[in-house]
């Protein structure tokens, strides 16, 4: 029932619509059709151009809508560069959240990758960070140790949570797209049982200082270490994200997994033929997608910038829905989506800048869902245009 | 108005009007009905409609010849305003007119029957006939129509069918009587014979003589069969690369000068012929060469097949047959029958309900991704684009689609070793294509189809199932598919071969099957081969 | 067991509890209703949500500026009309992906909803009800059904109006068929896309009825957190109802029962977890799409865009 989200992602890039300039020969013959340079120049251009004028668009919208509330957009955008990047040791906050949004966005990429609709990153992150949690605080050991079971644990309970909406839909046929989005609140409210419960995750009374759900905090051995580079802190998972980022690029590109994942998402009829399983690979996709959320919950909470170290209810502070944004808005390529994890961090780091101009903190979130509509636009005009003039030269000889 | 210049058509015959006053809205007989005059329709610098003229007459069929990629189809889609023209004029009885969509064009008088229809399966048969119209909703009214209808022309059924649960026979009267209930004075007819056995096509064409000669309606059979065009049509305008070669009377010419007319060039071989659709009438098998294949090892083997859907349909009935090594056997029959079911079940599509299939004795698991390919089953689909490529991914990506693992090396894929292997792929098999990296949606019908061939070829196959495998394409290319077709059971490749083209069949099968409901229910080698015994197979009546 | 049985009991005799659970019902039926025409139609709008959302905002303010509860069901029809243009604009007639933009917009309209909330600050009464003599007085069910504010009754016009466009109408007609085979829709002379779009419009309408009637007659006031995920609920309804009206509705009152639980319970003096109350409601849903998926039979395009390039 569910197409995934492959309708309007069809590559732009290197293997661009070709011209239809000439009639190829009717059979026989290996004729070779070849767009013009100068229309390829044109055309990239033009791309350029939709994308500029559509963020432009979503900058102005958000501007008016701040006038129109009485504060200044000018200042507004001014603190938002100095929350992001222009105050000292900014940029390293922004990496700070840049990377556990973009190890969301690489699991997002890979479950859409097979054709599927996970929506549920939020949940799985949560339930990845209340794995962690709970092992975090509750083994001993060295400190490399702890913080690495913690943080498989986080990519294990994040892949269960997905598992879950793997299962029902391909053993009973539910769309995913629901599924997932349904247990994020599921996920939730099971992180605030748990944490309303010692037994799971709730600190004990003295480690709790009156709060009411809280968890107990991490040592200070487990937690991810920092590092400072040219004035800026950051944990050293940022590295690792980014290596994760290359990583997760080969293999879609060039492994024999990649590949059939990405047949898979195409068309689900001629993979099954070629010997791809749509229950395999589709689930294993999903669980990957799930893990890679989770495990971002669990460097959220090692890497301390999200609550100290602790699990709090709304621990995942809308990273996982974000991450799901990046991964859309970066049009499912490795490179673009760093680039959009890092802008959306910012917007995120530059919002608490924001409360000092006397304009709440929440218009990031505007500015950023105005952002990511915007450019849905464009990848959707050029799909149409490609499409039909394929299709009509396909129409026309027949 | 009606300049005679550009047309070999000579004037109508006297004494077929109709008797009494005419219903109105319709045209006595004699009258342009329609005109189109210097059409064009370009796609990019891709020329679909040349300049074409075309005057359709009432109380006349008039045919429209020509191989799949001449325009015909471009052409009726202007005709009934699903696409714009780029230059020239349409006129209908005098007017000039401009159709902006097809309700437009129903208002002036031009219905179409669908080759692949128009119809909604979920919904009942007056509903599909009130489809389109416009204003307020009336059942009783559109199923008294329905009624009406059905009973003036012989196609009884009932209004309150759901078209799901209709043959598709009964499918096609639909269709009509949703043509015909706007009382059109134009009528197109799509290919009408595609989805019918020899008995419903003359059924039809019956239909047609009585809708033009009797009501004085002008109508439009558009086809790429020559036999079709010589039964059914009074004058034939023949199309070839988007414009009109020539327009004559049909008691003018006889078979070759048509086929000559729509290909350009004088057709003497037989396997031309046979891409032409036409079908010797004194075929009796004696000119096929007899080879002895009894000794040859059987490589597939299907055993009592049967395959039910949810509701408890059975789409194929305990279906048994098998393939020797370098044998062609041809499985003719209607569409609908079951032939889908059975590339399914081959593509490791669906799993069996009950039986077995066998490749050189060893059995083969349904259902299991790509265990049929690994058998040594090679598939041509009958719809590529369903199951056999995928249009998103590169020429060398579809061609190494079922062999990904052979180039690759601990999981990393060879990517030199997949554009080399392309590259001899699209020079052995003559691919159109911007290169091995172009995308599987810029190629042609025909050159999708090539590399579908190409891959499944270059697999050497035991086995090779060619599902409508010429479907869409034009002469030259069917030619060239059923050359390598030979070609692979020269080789020893056994191949299955399901088609519902009799003439296909009868070129290359060595023994041929019918399929009715999911069963074989009738075999002949093709040294026997009887057309009469096999038309009556295809209606379902074992004989 | 037997706990669980006297527990039923309880809540099956208590009018308290059949006036919670319609409360949920009818407010899920709202963007049930619209969801059910919409996805006959054969497109699936996840930003239900953020239409229930945008018009429970806008309801608020519309109350707050104007002290009336009809221009505040005008602001509230109105933004979930302006979700769904954005839905429909976006998804059937650029081709943007559907998820993609509803989950977007989800987003995007908690974001403004939140934000504006706290610039402007909304303050609602909560609406009264008008009790209507002699039915009301049913035993049990009476002042579930008839005891309520005018906003619920509402629903009471809307489903059979909703029937009739969907089974009496041309323009019912042609979206049924556009959900099933838009190619032959098409081919027929249907505008596709304008049905689905138009189609959409309609649950955004009434979403926009259901969002001033959570927070005017629900709730009673406006919170960011208002719709809080249920929403979606009412979208999945449709498909536990098999994409009938009837099971649509079954599907709202099961759901609807399941939500109220959470107040309901704890007021008959059962002490049960609120976290894991809360999340019952999904936890059902989510069991009951898995036990009804596979016996259900959605239109055949559903959550398949349309598109013909050839004009």
């Amino acid at each position: 029932m569910t197409t995934g989200f492959e309708s309007a992602d069809i590559d732009h890039g290197a293997a661009s619509s070709p011209d239809m300039s000439e009639q190829p020969p009717r059979s026989g013959g290996s004729g070779r059709l070849g767009p013009t340079g100068l229309a390829r120049i044109i055309s990239a251009g033009e791309v350029v151009g939709l994308y500029a004028l559509c963020i432009v668009a979503a900058l102005l919208l958000s501007a008016l809508i701040v006038q129109l509330t009485g504060g200044d957009s000018l200042a507004v955008f001014s603190a938002l560069l100095d929350g992001s990047i222009r105050g000292p040791g900014r940029i390293g906050e922004t990496l700070g959240v840049m990377g556990p949004l973009l190890i969301v966005a690489l699991g997002a990429i890979i479950s859409n990758r097979a054709g599927l609709v996970n929506i549920g990153q939020e949940g799985q992150l949560f339930i990845g960070a209340a794995f962690a949690t709970y092992v975090g605080t509750r083994i001993g050991g060295p400190g490399p140790v702890v913080i690495l079971a913690l943080l498989v644990s986080s990519a294990i309970g994040g892949a269960l949570w997905a598992g879950i909406a793997a299962a029902l839909k391909y053993r009973r046929n539910v769309p995913e797209v629901l599924t997932t989005l349904l247990l994020v609140t599921v996920a939730a409210q099971l992180a605030g049982y748990g944490l309303k419960n010692q037994w799971l995750l709730l600190a004990p009374p003295e480690g709790r200082a009156n709060r009411q759900q809280i968890s107990q905090q991490l040592d200070p051995d487990s937690r991810i270490p920092l590092v400072t580079m040219f004035g800026n802190q950051f944990p050293i998972s940022v590295f690792f994200a980014l290596g994760g980022a290359a990583l997760v690029a080969f293999l879609l590109a060039r492994t024999v997994w990649g590949f059939r994942l990405r047949a898979l998402g195409h068309n689900e009829r001629t993979a099954q033929r070629a010997g791809v399983a749509a229950s395999r690979y589709g689930a294993g996709a999903l669980l990957l997608g799930g893990g890679f959320a989770g495990l971002a919950g669990g460097i959220m909470l090692a890497g301390g910038d999200f609550g100290n170290y602790t699990l709090v209810p709304g621990f995942p502070a809308e990273i996982g829905w974000t991450g799901l944004l990046v991964a859309l808005v970066g049009r499912q390529r490795v490179f673009a989506t760093i680039i959009v994890a890092f802008i959306f961090a910012g917007l995120r780091t530059g919002s608490g800048f924001v409360a000092a101009t006397g304009v709440e903190r929440r218009i990031t979130d505007v500015v950023q869902g105005l952002l990511v509509l915007a450019l849905l636009i464009p990848p959707a005009l050029l799909f149409l245009r490609q499409r039909r003039r394929a299709m009509a030269a396909r129409e026309s000889r027949t | 108005m009606a300049d005679e210049a550009h047309d070999e058509v000579n004037h109508p015959k006297s004494g077929t009007g109709p008797s009494g006053p005419v219903p109105g809205g319709l045209l006595a007989t004699g009258r342009v009905a329609i005109r189109l005059d210097q059409v064009s329709k370009r796609y990019g610098a891709v020329t679909a409609c040349d300049e074409v003229n075309l005057t359709l007459t009432a109380g006349r069929i008039h045919g429209v010849l020509g191989e799949n990629g001449a325009g015909k189809s471009t052409l009726m889609k202007i005709m009934i305003g699903l696409v714009l023209p780029d230059e020239g004029t349409i006129s209908v009885d005098g007017h000039r007119v401009r159709f902006v969509d097809p309700t437009d064009a129903a208002r002036y008088g031009i219905g179409m029957v669908h080759q692949h229809f128009s119809l909604v399966e979920p919904l009942r048969v007056w509903e599909n006939v009130a489809l389109g119209d416009e204003g307020r909703l009336d059942p009783s009214a559109t199923r008294d129509r329905v009624k009406e209808i059905s009973d003036r022309y012989g196609l009884a059924v009932d209004p309150d069918a759901v078209v799901g649960d209709l043959p598709v026979g009964m499918r096609q009267r639909v269709e009509i009587i949703k043509c015909l209930r706007r009382d059109p004075s134009i009528l197109i007819f799509d290919e009408p014979s595609s989805v019918l056995t020899p008995a419903e096509s003359e059924q039809l064409f019956d239909t047609l003589r009585h809708v033009v000669l009797e009501e004085g309606r002008a109508v439009a059979l558009v086809s790429h069969k020559l036999d079709e065009i010589m039964r059914a049509t009074d004058e034939v305008t023949i199309m070839r690369q988007g414009a009109v070669v020539r327009q004559v009377r049909t008691s003018d010419v006889d078979a070759a000068e048509l086929a000559e007319a729509m290909v350009g060039r004088a057709v003497s071989l037989r396997s031309e012929r046979v891409a032409l659709g036409v079908v010797d009438a004194d075929f009796d098998g004696s000119d096929v060469p007899d080879t002895h294949l009894e000794p040859a090892p059987v490589v597939l083997e299907i055993d009592g097949l049967t395959v039910m859907t949810r509701d408890g349909r059975r789409l194929l009935d305990d279906l048994s047959l098998h393939v020797r090594k370098g044998e062609i056997v041809g499985i003719a029959g209607v569409e609908g029958n079951g032939q889908r079911p059975l590339a399914d079940v081959l593509s490791s599509l669906i799993v069996l309900s009950s039986g077995e299939v066998r490749v050189d004795g060893a059995s083969v698991q349904t259902g299991v991704a790509g265990a049929m390919a690994a058998a040594g089953i090679g598939v041509i689909p009958e719809d590529r684009h369903d199951s056999g490529v995928v249009l998103e991914m590169t020429v060398a990506e579809n061609l190494a689609l079922v062999g990904i693992v052979d180039i690759a090396r601990a999981g990393v894929i060879d990517r030199r070793a997949m554009s080399s292997t392309a590259e001899r792929l699209i020079d052995e098999f003559e691919i159109s294509c911007a290169g091995p990296d172009a995308p599987l949606f810029s190629l042609s019908g025909g050159n999708q189809q090539r590399v579908v061939l190409a891959r499944e070829l270059s697999r050497e196959p035991e086995v090779l199932i060619a599902a409508q495998p010429t479907r869409g394409l034009d002469v030259g290319a069917i030619e060239y598919m059923t050359n390598r077709l030979r070609q692979a059971a020269e080789a020893g490749v056994g191949i299955l071969l399901i088609s519902s083209e009799l003439e296909e069949i009868l070129d290359l099968a060595h023994r041929i099957l019918v399929i009715s409901d999911g069963r074989i229910i009738g075999e002949m080698a093709r040294g026997e081969a009887d057309l009469g015994r096999l038309g009556l197979l295809m209606g379902g009546q074992v004989a | 067991m037997g706990a669980f049985l006297a527990a039923l009991g309880d809540v099956l005799t208590s009018e308290a509890a059949y006036i919670n659970a319609l409360t949920f019902a009818v407010f899920l039926a709202f963007g049930a209703t619209g969801e059910w025409v919409a996805e006959r139609s054969g497109t699936l709008n996840i930003s239900i949500e953020a239409m229930f959302l945008a018009a429970a905002f806008a309801a608020a303010v519309g109350y707050s500026s104007s002290q009336s509860e009809v221009v505040a069901l005008l602001c509230g029809m109105f933004a979930g009309f302006s979700v769904a243009f954005v839905q429909a604009e976006m998804s059937h007639r650029l081709a943007a992906n559907q998820f993609v933009v509803g989950l977007t917009l989800n987003i995007l309209v908690l974001g403004l909803a939140s934000f504006l909330a706290s610039e402007l600050d909304p303050v609602t009464t909560k609406s009264s009800s008008i009790s209507i003599p002699l039915l009301s007085e049913i035993p049990l069910i009476g002042a579930a059904l008839f005891g309520r504010s005018w906003l619920f009754y509402l629903i009471y016009l809307l489903v059979p109006f909703v029937w009739w466009l969907v089974y009496r109408t041309r323009w019912g007609l042609e979206v049924r068929a556009v959900g099933e085979n838009p190619q032959s829709a098409d081919v027929s002379g249907l505008d596709v896309n304008k049905r689905r779009r138009q189609s959409i419009y309609v649950v955004g309408l009434t979403s926009g009825m259901g969002g001033t009637y959570l927070v005017l007659a629900a709730v009673g006031q406006f919170a960011d957190s208002i719709v809080g995920g249920r929403g979606f609920i009412a979208l999945i309804a449709v498909i536990f109802g098999g994409w009938t009206l009837r099971g649509t509705l079954a599907g709202c009152i099961l759901f609807g029962a399941v939500l109220s639980f959470r107040l309901s319970l704890p007021a008959l003096g059962y002490d049960v977890s609120g976290d894991l109350l809360a999340s019952l409601p999904f936890v059902v849903t989510i069991v009951a799409m898995s036990v009804f998926a596979k016996r259900v039979r959605p239109p055949q395009a559903l959550a398949q865009p349309f598109i013909r390039g050839l004009k």
